[in-house]
């Protein structure tokens, strides 16, 4: 009982300890260094642009994006690569076998 | 210099009148963001963001509310998404730990010593303030404006744009989650 009060007292002591604390107090130098932040304002189009490509967030996703291209273009090649393959070998095997058929026309010429 | 005259030598650029609001209304500005960030470092740099604002927007204040009104919501604002950036940051620590950037400047000093606080009473603010990060933002707000600020609960509700009804139910939600948030510290740090 007497531990419960005890703590009571404590929380209404922690409650009130800011109650006439005095105001703090920036550091002196905050107006150069605001007069500097404000000439930093007017920065040209191309530093805005740099700063807007150089956030972390931006910058991820554009490197996810050049990844993910890259992926597609390799799996692009691959597959046009496959296609050509196998027309390749038909063409060939059509070649080696003669598979042209003769028509009637080239027995009837024959001498 | 007066207010309105102030403002309307800023709204012209002038930079005497920008060195005079810098001087009248610094240590308002820092010590709001001081009481919701609790860190000097980052409520000066809030502080050199919201003179910056300030100085690249008065043209937008019309004058609806009073200038110090208008000050205290963008200090506010500044400090919040000071706050969600930094908690942002912590949580994709590990990330950036792993491509070797230096995550030491994003840990959070334990104790915060406010320096207007009395010597004798600065134990039981620092575990004040503690308790301050756990409760909701519109409640540490309300508190902040309130005990640290010296602002009345009317000017309070001016500043978080609601209705003087409002401002007293967040005053007492804050002060029974501090007292909740207190309570346990108290039974962890004092068993006997």
């Amino acid at each position: 009982m007497k531990m419960q009060e005890n703590i009571d007292k404590m929380i209404e002591e922690a409650l009130n300890s800011v109650d006439d604390a005095q105001r703090a107090a920036p550091r002196p130098f905050c107006l150069p260094v605001s007069m500097h932040g404000m000439a930093r304002g007017t920065e040209s189009v191309w530093e805005k642009a740099g700063r807007f490509i150089a956030r972390p967030s931006i910058a991820f996703t554009g490197l996810c994006l050049i990844v993910l291209l890259n992926v597609m273009v390799v799996m692009f090649n691959k597959k046009s690569d496959t296609a050509t393959v196998a027309e390749q070998t038909v063409q060939t095997q059509s070649d080696e076998f003669s598979y042209t058929a003769i028509t009637i026309y080239d027995n009837d010429n024959t001498p | 210099m007066e207010q309105p005259e102030l403002i309307t030598q800023l709204k012209l650029g002038d930079e005497s009148a920008f060195t005079k609001l810098v001087d009248e209304y610094q240590d308002m500005v820092y010590n709001t963001a001081l009481g919701i960030v609790q860190q000097a470092d980052d409520a000066d740099d809030i502080t050199q963001e919201v003179f910056i604002q300030i100085y690249q927007s008065i043209s937008s204040f019309k004058g609806d509310s009073k200038f110090s009104t208008w000050l205290y919501r963008i200090t506010l604002s500044k400090a919040l998404d000071h706050e969600k950036k930094k908690k942002r940051k912590k949580r994709f620590g590990f990330v950036q730990s792993l491509f070797g950037a230096d995550g030491e400047e994003q840990s959070h000093p334990v104790e915060f010593n406010h320096p207007g606080v009395q010597m004798e009473k600065k134990e039981k603010a620092n575990e004040l303030f503690n308790a301050l990060k756990q409760i909701p933002d519109k409640q540490r707000i309300a508190f902040t404006l309130h005990k640290l600020e010296g602002q009345s609960y009317q000017e309070v509700a001016e500043i978080m744009n609601t209705s003087l009804y409002a401002v007293e139910s967040l005053m007492g939600r804050a002060k029974a989650n501090l007292r909740t948030a207190l309570k346990k510290y108290y039974d962890i740090n004092n068993p006997g």
